[in-house]
């Protein structure tokens, strides 16, 4: 798959006979006037406080202007061209792949290509059945938007949540703090686990060894990935710290490490952002010639869905 | 059985309690017995003094005390301030050892009911394994989590009678305790949480519910403190009583030790509102007077100077040393006049004089300390005052609007409070 810049006349060409309101999903549309847009016409998003009371304005605005890309907030509000009166904020998390800690491609800087946002959605996934299973909340959304996926949950029993409560929902869902028990089987241990089971499985020697641990040590470690990794997910992190070299600090620095790059699988200042505003669903992503778009199946998602036409036809 | 209301002792806070307050008597008839029980709430540790009968006039004595405690506290304190403190940790161990007794004498139920009109909670089953909803439960982690909860207790042998409280029995949804979170009460990491239930022990279901009627308290001051800033405090009988409980407060040593708390001192201008930070940067003509004279001089003096212990209607009742008002809190004052577009002391010196003067100083350029008190003490406007006076003033942020911020005094205390707690649960 190609990724390039739009031109003006494809966006243009874009709006005007691709563009359709159907594509808005529902969550989007049945909340459209109490949300605050946002656009982009080549200089990043400043252009807000922008209010739309029907679709069709929306789209009218759209069809004229063509906007290099196109926001709406996760808040809603009583008065959202002012930004005033705020009501409730979807619950999201953005999976860059451009930003993911560890990738296996050889995408660099703020490039993306298949085998990265596969990466990406896999991680949306893993996040959201953590979402489902253990936090029970139920009205969950993906987007692709671009350059990787946004959850955005919509239970409101969450919606009125704040940052310091939010925070603790990035937490639990990256598993980015040391549980107090690591052998319980459900709840927030079994979650640890299995991240810090999966981070560890995409390391490479190089980053063990960038990490500060002993070569010999390292090598070790790889050669035995699969009774490391067999041992996190069991919870017996204390077999690890026996593991020959390990030893307790070792051991602790390579916990603090997996940890933190747990955490920045996802963007966890776009989830306590209560007012962000995040890539509208429909709309086009100039930067990299895709739609971005609601992703009804997570697991069997295909890029060709977010292709527009201009790019499938090879203009 | 009990008498009517008999549960507000558990949630001060039930509408019932609500219409007790509503017929209360006013505060200058206030009966002594009710006035001493709110000062002495705050130091209650025998299980006497917790304790409430359950007749009617013991019911009523118990929640006019804990209104007219919190409404004394609000009215010779701040939010967040070591009064506050005392206040809401003395209710949270009440209410939490209210239920260990309910519970202990059997009362389990009425405990239950009250829990229920604040948390969605389950009782596990025990059929042939543990489970929660048709969810099985792990055995191992069934008993791990009762050994977790002994071990935080320090407890290693414990006999049959004890043991109840430690074993898993209910189970909460774990969105009731967003406003624990909020207040970092619990911790969402360090809860079992499984398909949106909370597993937890009677012990904890005690904590729980102590943790959010305490939190709900400091909440409730809050409001009052809010609420006086815009009307003046309504009685002498509030600040007798905010005085006497201030006077309970530990020395400063041991509370620093055992309680966290706001840091009273220096000014910290990274925590201040918005609007705040908008007048000290200059504004144009229109706003000029009110935002120098009016919002900096009152918020400036009062987060400096934190009055506590009494009405604060003189500065001099709270420092000792008049520097504080010409080397930290004039400088800015005089700094943000002269950042004003035109500088406001240019074409209107006399509104130096005026600053002095709503700091409580009279209409002076040269303020001492005895001159305190020749002029009222102006507190801080509430945030609809200043969106009335000095519309520009008020661009609200995003912790204004998550807190529903009614006063910039709050906004900077919230911020002080936030940042002195640790990222841990209790």
């Amino acid at each position: 798959m190609q990724f390039r810049e739009t031109t003006a006349e494809e966006r243009k060409c874009f709006y005007l006979e691709e563009w359709n309101k159907k594509d808005l999903p529902d969550f989007i549309l049945h909340t459209l006037s109490l949300r605050e847009f946002g656009f982009d016409y080549g200089e990043g998003p400043s252009h807000r406080y922008n209010q739309f009371m029907t679709v069709e304005q929306l789209s009218d605005f759209l069809k004229n202007r063509a906007p290099c890309a196109a926001y709406a907030s996760v808040a809603l509000y009583e008065q959202p061209s002012m930004r005033k009166g705020w009501l409730k904020s979807e619950l999201v998390f953005d999976v860059d792949a451009k930003d993911l800690p560890l990738k296996t491609c050889g995408c660099s800087g703020g490039a993306v290509c298949e085998k990265c946002l596969d990466e990406a959605r896999q991680i949306a996934a893993m996040f959201a059945e953590t979402l489902r299973s253990d936090l029970d909340l139920r009205n969950i959304n993906f987007v692709y938007s671009g350059r990787g996926f946004h959850i955005r949950v919509n239970d409101d029993a969450v919606m009125t949540m704040e940052q310091t409560e939010r925070t603790q929902i990035v937490e639990y869902v990256t598993g980015s703090i040391v549980p107090t028990d690591m052998t319980i089987a459900l709840g927030y241990s079994q979650v640890f686990r299995d991240r810090i089971a999966k981070t560890f499985d995409r390391l490479n020697e190089q980053k063990l060894i960038e990490m500060g641990m002993r070569k010999a040590l390292v090598e070790q470690l790889i050669i035995e990935k699969e009774k490391v990794i067999a041992m996190m997910r069991r919870g017996k992190l204390q077999d690890l710290q026996n593991f020959s070299g390990m030893g307790e600090k070792t051991f602790g620095q390579l916990v603090d490490y997996l940890m933190k790059l747990n955490s920045a699988l996802t963007d966890g200042k776009v989830t306590i952002d209560t007012k962000r505003i995040l890539r509208l669903p429909s709309s086009l992503h100039s930067g990299v010639s895709m739609k971005c778009v609601l992703v009804r199946d997570i697991e069997h998602f295909s890029i060709e869905s977010a292709i527009p036409k201009f790019m499938r036809e090879g203009k | 059985m009990f008498a009517p209301g008999y549960m507000t002792i558990l949630d001060p806070f039930a509408p019932e309690a609500q219409d007790v307050v509503r017929s209360a008597p006013p505060l200058d008839s206030m009966p002594q017995e009710i006035v001493e029980r709110a000062v002495n709430r705050v130091k209650w540790k025998s299980p006497k003094e917790m304790m409430v009968d359950a007749n009617p006039s013991a019911i009523q004595n118990e929640i006019l005390s804990f209104y007219l405690m919190c409404q004394g506290t609000a009215a010779v304190s701040y939010p967040y301030s070591r009064e506050v403190r005392l206040v809401t940790d003395a209710t949270r161990e009440t209410i939490k050892y209210r239920m260990y007794e309910l519970f202990k004498r059997g009362y389990e139920d009425l405990c239950l009911d009250v829990v229920g009109h604040s948390f969605k909670f389950v009782q596990l089953e025990h059929d042939g394994g543990v489970k929660l909803k048709n969810i099985e439960i792990p055995r191992e982690d069934y008993f791990k989590l009762r050994d977790r909860r002994l071990a935080e207790n320090g407890i290693e042998i414990v006999d049959d009678r004890a043991l109840p409280q430690y074993v898993p029995k209910y189970a909460v949804r774990w969105t009731d305790l967003a406003l624990l979170m909020r207040y970092r009460r619990v911790d969402l990491t360090k809860l079992y949480v499984v398909h949106g239930w909370v597993v937890i022990t009677p012990r904890e279901l005690w904590e729980i519910f102590a943790n959010f009627i305490g939190v709900k308290t400091e909440e409730y001051i809050a409001s009052l403190y809010e609420r006086f800033s815009e009307s003046g405090v309504p009685s002498k009988l509030l600040d007798s009583v905010g005085q006497r409980i201030s006077a309970l407060i530990p020395p400063e040593a041991e509370l620093r030790e055992r309680l966290r708390r706001v840091p009273i001192g220096k000014l910290r201008p990274e925590f201040f509102p918005p609007c705040v930070k908008k007048a000290l940067g200059g504004v144009g003509t229109g706003v000029r007077n009110y935002a120098i004279a009016v919002l900096l001089t009152s918020f400036l003096s009062y987060a400096r100077v934190s009055p506590s212990g009494k009405v604060a209607t003189r500065m001099a009742d709270f420092i000792s040393d008049i520097s504080i008002v010409h080397e930290e809190i004039a400088p800015l004052i005089l700094e943000a006049a002269e950042h004003c577009n035109p500088p406001l002391f240019k074409d209107q010196p006399q509104e130096k004089a005026n600053v002095y003067y709503h700091l409580g100083f009279g209409m002076t350029l040269e303020p001492r300390l005895e001159d305190s008190g020749k002029s009222k003490w102006y507190r801080t406007p509430n945030c609809s005052k200043i969106q009335i006076s000095a519309p520009p003033l008020c661009e609200p942020d995003d912790f204004c609007r998550s807190r529903n911020i009614k006063n910039p005094l709050t906004y900077y205390y919230k911020r002080l409070a936030e940042q002195a707690r640790p990222h841990t649960g209790d």
